[in-house]
């Protein structure tokens, strides 16, 4: 390896920041070209680890049970906002069993805001925490604290936004005249739309277990990010990162509500630190629904202007985002920015603090609320010009970013629209209605996908390929569901030229030091899996170089695929263990590098889904009878598991669309409905064919695989598709999401 | 009676099952979702019949038959296998349930129809959304035909 540090740009959930990377000068890898043969990318796959999850055998955080383990528990704040005038610590510490209680008395910071608080602004707040014995010791010490408080007023939403009461500055982003584009427009449509709080509602919960051995802490985090747990654990504890080591093997979903060492894991060490034991701390189901995050209601209005042939001269979109106590602001306004070309746009953004828990992501943020409002005014607009959606969205594509004013590295949704129209029967979609006879009203509808997911640097791998020529790829990945350590089995397998049950993948584990990217921002695949074929690159070299000395041919001259080391003249034909096998105890190391992204260049994915609804007038259940999904993601890796992530983005999104929606006593501020039985996400029964497709071309402008990521794209567009295909069916808009029965009565009524 | 095991346990009755399964027998692979009955992540048989094991007290299984997925039978390793195989999990968290509820559909009905399938299994939350996938499985492990 010839190291270089270069600089590079880096994304992340359409953030970018400067970065310098390590390349390797000798990584001359191409990106493996539209049509190249490929004997195991692009080929359906299952998990290597499927059996031990349906076995019952993976071990996830909540499962982690060490010797002289200790339970903890938090008290949190019962109300929305309050102030703690008495906690009696001592009697807590006095109560049998308990080993350790910390209250809101110590300096106790994350990202410089109190762990522990006696001032809390919003339920479930954190107030003190216990480690005890036992689950129910814990919760006796909990109940000891009999804390005093005082009660105050929530901050409610709309006062908010009178009083101008934001987390911070309201975002304006402006291109060209939208005032003067919308006021001269020729046919104008306005729609708003409420969007709900949707929580992402991962069936483990957020937990950890912390273990200190002398100076130095183990914790099993269930986290997105392992590595910005280590340096978040590192930097509270004021540790060096080789004395932190942080395990996430098996993460019972994230949905992007697991980030870093969270309050979990912080409480988790001290707690540990306190006791002199481990400590196990599991989030119970109330606590996740309250605690855990969510995707911040907001209200928007979609104003859009055009010419009569359906040209947009401008949009403005104003959107109010509840966003709890602080947070980031996501993206609402991007679509409006980005979705088609427009000359003149106004997004704002207007971040009303409220008390609830800040507002975190859930797989697609900002986008995923923006989209599911700006769609619907699209297809008012299309109304409005007597045209079909389809045909406006294709008259408004654009080839470049028009933020940055750079091309997109590549961009295939005419072909998203084409394919998804011909899988779903889009030119008989009128049809659908006059077969609307049985009670039921149908119709059918389309929405845009857009997201980034170009990942980007840094991420490591490393391959090991031993006498038996077996590899190990070594990675920082953490597989929170999404299969992505087989795609580093595939991509390993196919740059080594080996069979894919000759190589096995690891990650979830800090200790190697191989950094990855948090499981976030749809970039696990499109920046750790070019660092993986990096790596195997490597070792093929060095491979073939060593089979060279052995069978005395030029190792130019020698190719492997299948498992056999093969001469290009057809002369030589032998098992790659030929060679392997003399390696004795010694093994082949190649390590590998994610390389910059191409410069002069934005990198997104795109899609389009069209879904078809029932909607019976009499009881105002919406039923989703269909969707198809087709999306543009660059290479697929893994067609078996790309489809799953497909599908399930869909079904979320059919959540959202439908059923789930977190709703708040606006006179305490607490959530009412932190259940699984009274917060509805989607059941077995509730999900329709979902026909799912990709255009699956690699993106030759990205390094070296082509591939983009998928986590999020196809959350992004279902709620969206469905409104449309409600309104196509009823000609009407319910105003707010989900499309519960009584709101869809009151819309018909 | 634990998978096969006699296990004479000396615990507050009112305890639930799946902790006494968790806690003090070591059997993890019924999980914790909820806690109230409402997502199936726990799921055990308790004789031949799915139950949620995190709101049943353990003393109403005394003298019964427990059976979780460390115990269940051949016909259950079909199903496993099918899971695997259509990719009809991806977190993995709820799917210890699935295939404990799974298994006692096609117990009582070796050929389930897709919409028994839909019927049966809609206890068992999967937030990932392998549905589509695992109603596949649950065809593919009872010999009938995907599509």
């Amino acid at each position: 390896m010839r190291p270089r540090l270069v600089k590079s740009q880096r994304e992340m959930e359409g953030r970018f920041e400067d970065v310098w990377v390590l390349v390797d000068e000798d990584d001359d890898l191409e990106t493996w070209a539209e049509g190249a043969e490929l004997d195991v990318v692009g080929k359906p796959a299952t998990r290597d680890d499927g059996l031990l999850r349906t076995s019952g055998a993976a071990r996830y955080t909540v499962d982690i049970a060490l010797p002289g383990m200790l339970h903890a528990q938090v008290l949190r704040a019962p109300v929305a906002r309050c102030r703690v005038t008495g906690l009696d610590l001592e009697a807590a510490r006095a109560t049998p069993g308990v080993r350790a209680v910390l209250g809101p008395d110590g300096p106790f910071t994350m990202r410089g805001d109190a762990v522990l608080t006696a001032e809390p602004g919003w339920a479930g707040a954190p107030i003190a925490a216990v480690a005890a014995d036992t689950p129910e010791a814990a919760a006796a010490g909990i109940a000891a604290l009999s804390p005093e408080l005082e009660a105050l007023a929530p901050l409610e939403l709309e006062a908010g936004l009178e009083e101008q009461r934001f987390t911070e500055e309201p975002r304006e982003t402006v291109r060209g005249d939208p005032d003067g584009a919308l006021d001269g427009a020729e046919v104008k449509v306005e729609l708003t739309c409420e969007t709900p709080a949707h929580v992402q509602t991962p069936l483990e919960p957020h937990a950890a277990v912390a273990r200190w051995d002398g100076d130095s802490l183990t914790a099993w985090v269930s986290t997105q990010g392992m590595f910005d747990a280590r340096r978040e654990l590192a930097g509270r504890f004021g540790l060096g990162n080789e004395q932190v080591r942080v395990i996430s093997e098996y993460i019972g979903g994230g949905f992007g509500a697991k980030q870093g060492a969270g309050v979990e894991a912080l409480l988790a060490a001290e707690l540990a630190r306190a006791a002199g034991r481990p400590v196990h701390l599991a989030l119970g189901r109330h606590e996740e629904q309250l605690v855990g995050g969510r995707r911040a209601w907001t209200r928007q209005t979609v104003t859009i202007g055009a010419r009569r042939d359906g040209t947009l001269v401008g949009i403005e979109v104003a959107a109010v985002v509840a966003m709890g106590a602080a947070g980031w602001i996501f993206p609402v306004g991007e679509p409006a920015l980005s979705l088609y070309a427009c000359p003149n746009v106004r997004a704002m953004i207007f971040p009303v603090k409220t008390s609830l828990r800040a507002q975190n992501a859930f797989r697609a943020p900002g986008v995923v609320e923006g989209v599911t409002v700006l769609e619907q005014a699209m297809d008012e607009l299309a109304l409005a010009l007597e045209m079909d959606p389809l045909e406006l969205r294709r008259t408004n594509h654009i080839e470049l970013d028009q933020g940055s004013g750079l091309p997109y590295s590549s961009k295939r949704l005419l072909a998203c629209y084409d394919r998804a129209a011909e899988l779903a029967g889009w030119a008989e979609r009128d049809g659908l209605r006059e077969a609307s006879s049985d009670r039921l009203l149908r119709g059918m509808g389309c929405a845009t996908q857009i997201w980034w997911g170009g990942g980007g640097p840094p991420a490591h791998a490393t391959v090991r390929l031993d006498a038996q020529a077996r590899a190990l790829v070594t990675t920082g990945i953490q597989d929170i569901g999404t299969g992505t350590l087989t795609s580093a089995r595939i991509v390993a397998a196919e740059e080594l030229g080996l069979p894919l049950d000759r190589v096995v993948a690891r990650g979830g584990d800090t200790a190697p030091n191989l950094y990855g990217p948090v499981a976030g921002g749809s970039m696990t695949t499109p920046a750790v899996m070019p660092a993986v074929r990096s790596a195997a690159g490597s070792v093929r070299r060095t491979l073939l170089s060593l089979a060279a000395d052995v069978l005395e041919i030029a190792a130019a001259d020698l190719t492997i695929s299948g498992g056999r080391i093969r001469s290009r003249d057809g002369g030589l034909d032998v098992d790659v263990i030929e060679v392997t096998g003399k390696l004795g105890n010694a093994t082949i190391d190649g390590s590998g590098a994610r390389g910059p992204n191409p410069e002069g260049f934005r990198v997104n994915t795109f899609g389009c889904q069209i879904a078809q609804v029932a909607v019976d007038p009499g009881t105002g259940v919406v039923t989703v009878e269909r969707v198809v999904a087709v999306h543009d993601v660059g290479r697929i890796v893994n067609p078996l598991a790309a489809s799953s992530q497909a599908e399930g983005g869909v079904i979320q999104g059919i959540g959202y669309a439908l059923c789930e929606e977190l709703l708040t006593d606006p006179t305490t501020g607490i959530p009412v409905n932190g259940h699984l039985d009274d917060y509805k996400v989607p059941t077995i029964a509730d999900v329709p064919e979902i026909v799912v497709d990709f255009v699956d071309v690699p993106d030759a402008n990205l390094p070296n695989l082509g591939s983009k990521g998928l986590g999020e794209p196809p959350i992004v567009p279902t709620a969206a598709a469905i409104a449309n295909a409600f309104a196509h069916a009823t000609g009407r808009r319910a105003g707010a999401l989900p499309l519960t029965p009584a709101r869809v009565l009151e819309a018909l009524a | 009676m634990v998978n096969g095991e006699a296990h004479a346990l000396d615990v507050p009755p009112t305890r639930r099952l799946l902790s006494v399964l968790r806690d003090d027998l070591a059997l993890l692979g019924a999980k914790h979702g909820c806690g109230e009955g409402a997502c199936g992540a726990c799921a055990v048989l308790l004789d031949g019949k799915p139950v949620v094991s995190c709101l049943l007290p353990v003393g109403a299984a005394e003298g019964r038959t427990v059976t979780t997925i460390e115990g269940l039978d051949e016909a259950a390793a079909a199903l496993q296998e099918a899971f695997v195989a259509e990719d009809a999990l991806q977190c993995g968290f709820c799917t210890p349930g699935q295939i404990v509820s799974a298994s006692a559909l096609i117990a009582s009905d070796p050929t389930p129809t897709r919409e028994a399938i839909r019927v049966a299994m809609a206890g068992n939350i999967c937030r990932c959304g392998a549905y589509p996938k695992i109603e596949r499985a649950i065809l593919r492990a009872s010999g009938q035909a995907v599509g």
